[in-house]
Order: structure tokens, then C-alpha cells, then sequence
């Protein structure tokens, strides 16, 4: 069964329909990139997943169960995780609070303190600024905390919104390094991402939006090579 | 000099007031945008409430629980039956509800108990005053300044140091986040809510045992003084707004002790100068809120 | 054919007499603009109650002059100067026969700026501003203005042997402002000094810095004076007395409600000034029984009974004019010589249009209004408009 299973998905915005009968397919363990230019329904579909905005058509599968239109707090209780773009960290609460408010309803208090000892074993610039208002980190740090935030939740199905963006080079890769880890670990992962190359990377699939809908799907490999891809995106 | 301590405590004591009123507008507002000009109305409930108490024969301490209970009730319900439909409403929209809300409360006290204010008599020991050797200082000024130094310690702790509050100060900069990490956001606009009208529940306990009296239209000038301090202090901001509600009061206070007497008249007018003064050299508010929220 | 028989003219001319009978059947329409909602309606509320009431039993009666059954056209000023002026052209143009307005000067004025130039006799439910005839030869008052509150007042303060006062006045109404200078003045003519005053705004969220400032007067005055009204008159006694400051406090008739009586201890020996009291057996007690036998709710304030004696106005200026010609009751009105009242007895002629009625002093003692005496102003103290 897949982790996740998105048939006929629609998202509007008053007049403007931004997602037009989306199908996707999530497999356990599995990392799918969905690209695409921007305005091409990527973050709508993420947020319809995530349940942010409420469909306007089509259904939403997770691991099987119907969670079409439940609202975010929801599906975060159902093992949903979103790392938003922007990183979205809350600035002027410490990187713990930050931390342990990702784990908030997901974990007995201590449990919660076991997560957070784990996240700053595996992020120690976190671990070195737990008492630094995050508001106060550098943008690659501030990634660092959105993804941690999220994984205090320890979700079944993670969302990313293009975690790259705005990063320094080095930072860039180290990213993309921990999702790759991520999968590895066991982890579902559908990933936006502006950077074609590095995500079909990473990824097994590959699923590229034109004006809300799916203008091309593949394997990673397949798509990498395919002309439609490398004339898009690739060139130069 | 006895006379400026004196002031200062008035001015404290007005500011505290103040100030409560003005961290429940501010609790509220930086977690749905709402300016809520009917938190008046939840401390003039609340003055009701321990009015309605003392007929009932109830002793004084019970009335004042019973008052602030009424107001939480009052903040919870008003939640629940106006400004829930409208989530997600932009800020006139809401705005205006709450003009709606309060004006509806008005007109229900006004025809349903009396136009006229209802007196309220609490216990002697209130209304005695304290010797310091040439200044003599009302004990209610004192209990009015420590319930305030209360329930701003206690409203710190909450917000530091509970999951909950963690939420709130969390749902204040950004509130979609806060339910993707499964929050329920109406758990934190109810509490949100619960807040502000426990807040305005003490400060009407203060207001009522300072003027003796409740009216229909008792909230309606604290409300708007507290609103101006809110402004004053940075719209959103919680420290801000406590800040902002002791500016205010001082600087009523020291305009009315310490004008010239023909100057007197135009107090109002000099006070609202020196805030927007204040505004001018500080647009963003003397304390501003840490982040601008994201739409 | 038959010639009609006596009998049948006589019924004949009857019926044709009865005929002008028929057309004075015509009712009397008072526009009536009151707030039941806003910072006026602790006064419009009972004043209007009052008013109702007394039109009720008077039309039971057959109507004003016994004749002309009394239609009310009533607005819900919701304290609101716009509305109010809204009303007042609202009324002029319905026609009506007379206007009562709301129980304060200026809303009074500014009706009173429309109404008059229409010709039509207008009436402040209780504004007592002496200023606020001034505004046109239509406009009316009808309880004890502030000039001879002021005036007895004062005079009783003398006699107390007080030698200072000390007045607090709010800018935002006329009442609260010029009744305490109008106090000064006759203090000041009887001998009395004035030591300084304070300002306050209506709805002013508290006056301990008031406090402070008097407290730090020397010489300490002997009477604090102010014509501030609820809530603004609680909130001042209540930090008064609760920063330990014992000098007495007197003030106007806005002081005689039930409010500032059950404001406990921090008003007894308050001296105020009112319109009336209910001795045992006078014409006002009698009011004040019918009135709770018929709607169940007490008349507490004078504002109640005033109303209805602002229907035996209108009632007596109609039958002195002989007519419901809005000018001849305006006549009738201003020339009317000392009446029998409810509440007192009343004389317009020989004034600018605020009728000269006797004035009552009482004392707050225990929760209870002790009355103190009942007497009119001397005219030689009485401070100029």
C-alpha cells in the first residue's frame, strides 16, 4: 500500500483553481520529488496535503485512510509533518522551545526530553544554541531547526517545501546529505525543490507540475535523462 | 515630594489597570488579529457579575472570584458565538463584530438591569489608608499595584513556562506553524480568550472597588485607553502593551496632578499629543512585537 | 309630504352643535426625543417613565385641557447630538403640537436651534443650564435651574459657617462646568472665597490625582463642591474618602439617586441640592405610590416625577391659551403664573423661560435622603445667566 495516494486533487483560490487533478503516488520509505516552475501548483499541493488549505476536489490517502479536508492539526496528529518554506521557525522562542513544541502532542513529556536530547546529538549546533532566541540563527541553522522541529513529531509522511532555498552553497548539500539520510532511516518523504538536479538525485521518483497538473512523471533516472526535464531545467 | 510619591502611585495603580486590560486586547490580537473593543463589555460583565454576587449576600472574596469566573465565561462566550464564525475574516471585518458585540452588551444592561450605574459597596478594610510618615496612601492603591504585579507574574509563568503558553507565544508569531506541529488552534483562541477575560475580570474587581459603582458603559473608556496603549506600546506585542499601560496611566496621571489649573481642560488633548509624539519618533510602538506576522 | 316636526331640528341643531365638539376631539401630538440608551439615559430613562406615565393617566382623563387626547411620537436619541437633531427636524416636519427633549442642556439646545425657529414650544426633560433658553423664545426648562441650585446652596454653606470652597468642573457638559462657577459666584457674593478648582473629564477613569492635588491644598478648603453626576460623582467620593480626606462635599441635584446613596460611607453627610421630596402625604409621595401600583418599579429619582409634571405644564399653558396653536401655548406658556405642581409648585412668567421653582436641600445620611428644608433661591444672589 502507499504511504500516500493523492487522486484527482484540486486546490482554489477564489476564481483562481492553482491545482487542476493532481494524481500521486508516495511509497513507504520512498522520496518523491515534485517539481515544476514556480506557480505551478507545487506548494498548494503540499499544502492540501498537509491541510493548510482544504481541497476543492479529489481525495487524499494516508497509508490507505481517507484524510481528504482534515484540518492541519489533524493530519499532524495522524503523522503528517511539514517543513514549511521559509523555514517558518518561530523567532522569538529558544531553539528548545522550538524543539519541544515540535513534539508537543506527540510525545509524554518524557519522551518529548529524550527526542530533544536525540535531535541535539544529531544537530549539536542546535544542542550549543538551546537557549539562543532562534530568530538569531543563520539561515542554514534555521533550516536545520525546521527539519528537527518537525522530526520531534517523529512522522510517518514528511513534507518538504523547498528546504534549499536561500542556503549557501556547502549548506545546499548538506541538506539535501540529511534527506537522503533521512530516507535511509526509514522515512517517506515528498519533496518540492526548485534544484531539479540535486533532488532527482536523491529521489526514486520524480513528478514534474504545469499549470496545476502533471505534465510528466517518472523514475528519478528516467527523468534526469528525459529531454522535456534537461530542456526545462537542466540547461546551461 | 509626598505629593509626586503620591502621584506615582496613582499613576501605577491607573497604569496596572491599564495595563491588564491592555495584555488581554494584546493576547488576543497577536494570535487572530482581532482588536476586540468588546473586552470593555467582558469587564463590565464582570462588574455585574460581582454586583449580582454581593445581592446574593455572597462575602466579598467569593464576589471577586465570582467576577473574574463570570468574566472568563464572558471572554469564552463571546469566542464561541461571535468571533469563531468569523476566523480567517480580515481585521475590519472583525473589527467591526466586535463594535457589533459591545453595543449589543451595552443596550442589554441598559434595558435589561438599568441605564443608571448600580453601587457596589466592598469591605472597609479597602478603603483605609496607609501612613508613611507625611504621605498618606490609599490601601486600595497598593492592593490594586501588587494584584497587578500578580497577575502579570502570573501570566509570564504561563507563557514561559507551560506547553500551552509555549503555544500561545508560539501561535503569536505564527499560527499555521503551531497547528502543523498538531496543535488545535481553537484550544489556543479559547485560552487566548480565557486570558484575556481573567485579565479584565481583575482589572474590573479594581476598577469597581476604586469607583464604587458599575454602569452599563463602565469598560468603554478603559477599554479605549487601553487600546491606545497597545498601540503605544506595538500592536501585538505582550510586553509592549504592558509597557504601554503604565505609560499611559503615568502620563494621565502626572498631566492631571501637575498642570497648571487653566491648562486643566485640555489634559485629554496633551496626553493624546505626547503619545502621538511618541508614536512619531517610534512608529513601530515603544516595544515592538519580535515578528511581523506572515499571511 | 311631511314639515319636519320641532323635534326633529331640535336633534337636528344638536347634532350640528355637536359638531365643533367633534373637531376638538383632535389630539395633541408631543414629538418626544429621549435617550434609553448612552450617557443620557440614567436621566431620559425615568424622566421619560415619569412623562409616560402622567400621559397615560391624563389621557384616561379625556387628554390635555380635558379635550385633546395626547399622541406621543418618541425617539431613542441613543444619546447621540446628531440623532437628536435628526429627530428634531423629524418633528417639524410630522407637526407636531409640542417637543419634549432630553434631560440635558445641549442636546435641549441644539433641538431647540430647529424647533424654535419652526414654532414649535420645546422642553428639556431636566436640563437645568440657564443658558439653554437662550437659544431660542421656544425653548422651555422645567426643573430648578443651576443658578438657583447654586444660589441656595451656597447660601447654606455660609450659614454652615464654611468660608472656602474648592470646585471641581468637567468642560464636557455645561452643567458640569457653569454650576460650579454659578456656586462661586454666589459664594463669593455672600462672603465665601474660592480657593481653586480642579478639571475632570466625563467618564474619567479614576481621580486619585485629583485627590493628591487637593490633598496637597493649604489652606485646606472647608467644602469641596462639584456638579459632577454618576459615574463620575462615585469614582470622585470613593477616592476621596478612601485617601483619607474628610472635607465635606456638596453638590447638585444629579446627587439624588439611589446610586450615590448606596455608595456606603464614603457619602454620608454629602449635602445636595434636588427638585423635590416626598414628604408623607404631599402630592409627590402620592405620585410616587400610584406610580409603583401601576408598573411595579419604584420612582426612585425626582426625574420621574418631573416628567410628570412636565404634562401639567403643558397641560396648564393649554388651557390658559385656550388653544393647542403651538405660538398661543408658547404664550400661555412663558406668562404662566405660580401652578400647583407634583414635584413643586412652578412660575414662568417673570423669568427668561426657566421657571422659578423652590429648591430642596438634603443631606445623605445612612443611605437616606434627610431632607434638610425646601425653599426659593434669594434673587439677589442669584448669579446672572
Amino acid at each position: 500500500m502507499n504511504r500516500l495516494s493523492v487522486t484527482g486533487l484540486r486546490v482554489r483560490y477564489g476564481p483562481i483553481e492553482a491545482v487542476r487533478g493532481l494524481d500521486l503516488e508516495v511509497g513507504p520509505g520512498e522520496i518523491v520529488a515534485l517539481l515544476g516552475a514556480n506557480g505551478a501548483g507545487k506548494t498548494s499541493t503540499l499544502s492540501a496535503i498537509a491541510g493548510l488549505v482544504p481541497p476543492s476536489g479529489g481525495r487524499i490517502l494516508l497509508d490507505g485512510e481517507d484524510v481528504t479536508g482534515l484540518p492541519a492539526e489533524a493530519l499532524a496528529r495522524r503523522g503528517v509533518g511539514l517543513v514549511p518554506e521559509g523555514r517558518r521557525v518561530f523567532a522569538s522562542l529558544t531553539v528548545a522551545e522550538n524543539l519541544l513544541l515540535g513534539g508537543a502532542v506527540h510525545a509524554p513529556p518524557p519522551e518529548r526530553r529524550a527526542r530533544l536530547r536525540r535531535m541535539e546529538d544529531r544537530f549539536p549546533v542546535l544542542g550549543e544554541r538551546r537557549d539562543q532566541k532562534a530568530g538569531l540563527l543563520s539561515g542554514g541553522e534555521q533550516q536545520m531547526l525546521a527539519i528537527a522541529r518537525v522530526l520531534m513529531a517523529a512522522p510517518r509522511l514528511l513534507l518538504m517545501d523547498e528546504p534549499s532555498l536561500g542556503l549557501a552553497p556547502q549548506m545546499v548539500e548538506r541538506v539535501f546529505d540529511l534527506i537522503a539520510q533521512l530516507r535511509s532511516e526509514g522515512l517517506t518523504i515528498l519533496l518540492v525543490e526548485q534544484n531539479v538536479p540535486m533532488s532527482l538525485d536523491i529521489a526514486n521518483h520524480g513528478v514534474v507540475l504545469a499549470n496545476g497538473r502533471v505534465s510528466l512523471r517518472g523514475t528519478a533516472r528516467d527523468l534526469l535523462a528525459s529531454d522535456a526535464v534537461r530542456g526545462a531545467y537542466l540547461a546551461g | 515630594m509626598g505629593t509626586l510619591l503620591q502621584q506615582t502611585v496613582n499613576a501605577l495603580s491607573l497604569g496596572g489597570v491599564y495595563a491588564l486590560l491592555a495584555l488581554g486586547l494584546a493576547t488576543v490580537f497577536s494570535i487572530v488579529r482581532l482588536i476586540n473593543f468588546a473586552h470593555g463589555e467582558v469587564m463590565t460583565i464582570a462588574g455585574y457579575g460581582i454586583w449580582w454576587a454581593l445581592l446574593l449576600a455572597l462575602p466579598a472574596p467569593v464576589a471577586i472570584l465570582a467576577g473574574v469566573a463570570v468574566a472568563v465565561g464572558a471572554a469564552l462566550a463571546m469566542e464561541r458565538i461571535a468571533f469563531r464564525p468569523m476566523r480567517g475574516a480580515d481585521v475590519t471585518t472583525l473589527l467591526i463584530t466586535s463594535f457589533a458585540v459591545s453595543e449589543i452588551i451595552k443596550v442589554l444592561f441598559q434595558n435589561g438591569i438599568s441605564a443608571r450605574p448600580v453601587p457596589i459597596v466592598l469591605p472597609a478594610w479597602l478603603t483605609s489608608t496607609i501612613d508613611l510618615g507625611a504621605v498618606r496612601i490609599g490601601m486600595i492603591s497598593v492592593v490594586s499595584i501588587a494584584a497587578v504585579v500578580l497577575a502579570l507574574g502570573a501570566m509570564a509563568l504561563l507563557l514561559r513556562r507551560t506547553p500551552l503558553g509555549l503555544a500561545m507565544r508560539a501561535a503569536a508569531e505564527d499560527f499555521a506553524v503551531v497547528r502543523l506541529m498538531g496543535i488545535k488552534a481553537n484550544h489556543v483562541v479559547a485560552l487566548a480568550f480565557a486570558i484575556s477575560g481573567a485579565l479584565a475580570g481583575i482589572a474590573a474587581v479594581l476598577w469597581v472597588a476604586q469607583r464604587g459603582s458599575v454602569d452599563p458603559l463602565m469598560g468603554a473608556t478603559p477599554v479605549l485607553k487601553a487600546f491606545i496603549a497597545t498601540v503605544l506600546g506595538g500592536l501585538g506585542s505582550l510586553g509592549g502593551a504592558v509597557l504601554g499601560g503604565f505609560v499611559v496611566g503615568a502620563v494621565e496621571v502626572f498631566l492631571q496632578g501637575f498642570l497648571p489649573e487653566a491648562a486643566l481642560p485640555y489634559r485629554e488633548a496633551i496626553s493624546l499629543s505626547i503619545i502621538i509624539g511618541l508614536l512619531v519618533l517610534r512608529p513601530d510602538g515603544l516595544w515592538p512585537a519580535a515578528n511581523v506576522s506572515r499571511s | 309630504m311631511r314639515r319636519p316636526d320641532s323635534g326633529t331640528l331640535l336633534l337636528l341643531s344638536a347634532a350640528l352643535l355637536a359638531a365643533p365638539a367633534a373637531v376638538a376631539q383632535e389630539e395633541y401630538v408631543i414629538g418626544v426625543a429621549a435617550a434609553q440608551s448612552g450617557g443620557l439615559a440614567p436621566f431620559d430613562q425615568p424622566s421619560f417613565a415619569g412623562f409616560q406615565f402622567c400621559v397615560d393617566e391624563m389621557n384616561a382623563q379625556g387628554g390635555i385641557a380635558g379635550q385633546h387626547p395626547i399622541r406621543l411620537e418618541v425617539r431613542d436619541t441613543r444619546s447621540d447630538m446628531a440623532e437628536t437633531v435628526k429627530f428634531a427636524q423629524e418633528f417639524v416636519d410630522l407637526g407636531v403640537n409640542f417637543v419634549v427633549g432630553p434631560a440635558d442642556g445641549d442636546p435641549t439646545m441644539a433641538m431647540g436651534q430647529i424647533t424654535g425657529p419652526a414654532g414649535i414650544p420645546t422642553m428639556t426633560f431636566a436640563g437645568t443650564a440657564p443658558i439653554l433658553t437662550q437659544v431660542s423664545d421656544y425653548v422651555f426648562g422645567s426643573y430648578p435651574a443651576d443658578n438657583q441650585q447654586a444660589a441656595v446652596l451656597a447660601s447654606y454653606a455660609r450659614e454652615l459657617g464654611y468660608g472656602s470652597a474648592w470646585l471641581l468642573k468637567s468642560p464636557d457638559a455645561a452643567y458640569t462646568l457653569i454650576g460650579p462657577e454659578y456656586f462661586g459666584q454666589a459664594f463669593q457674593t455672600l462672603g465665601g472665597t474660592v480657593l481653586g478648582e480642579g478639571s475632570y473629564t466625563m467618564n474619567q477613569p479614576e481621580f486619585s490625582a485629583i485627590v493628591t492635588t487637593i490633598q496637597a491644598l493649604d489652606p485646606q478648603p472647608d467644602v469641596i463642591v462639584t456638579w459632577a453626576w454618576e459615574p463620575d460623582f462615585p469614582a470622585f467620593i470613593r477616592a476621596l474618602r478612601d485617601a483619607g480626606v474628610t472635607t465635606p462635599v456638596m453638590g447638585a441635584d444629579v446627587l439624588d439617586t439611589p446610586t450615590v446613596r448606596g455608595l456606603g460611607d464614603v457619602v454620608e453627610g454629602v449635602v445636595h441640592t434636588s427638585g423635590g421630596y416626598a414628604e408623607e402625604g404631599s402630592a409627590h409621595a402620592d405620585f410616587n405610590a400610584r406610580y409603583l401600583a401601576a408598573t411595579g418599579l419604584a420612582a426612585d429619582t425626582n426625574y420621574h416625577v418631573n416628567g410628570c409634571d412636565i404634562v401639567g405644564m403643558i397641560d396648564a399653558a393649554v388651557r390658559a391659551a385656550g388653544s393647542t396653536d403651538p405660538s398661543a401655548v408658547r404664550d400661555a406658556l412663558a406668562d404662566l403664573p405660580e401652578t400647583q405642581g407634583i414635584m413643586s409648585s412652578y412660575t414662568f412668567a417673570g423669568t427668561d423661560r426657566m421657571p422659578l421653582r423652590s429648591v430642596v436641600l438634603a443631606r445623605i445620611e445612612g443611605g437616606q435622603k434627610v431632607f434638610i428644608r425646601r425653599g426659593l433661591a434669594d434673587p439677589a444672589i442669584i448669579p446672572a445667566p
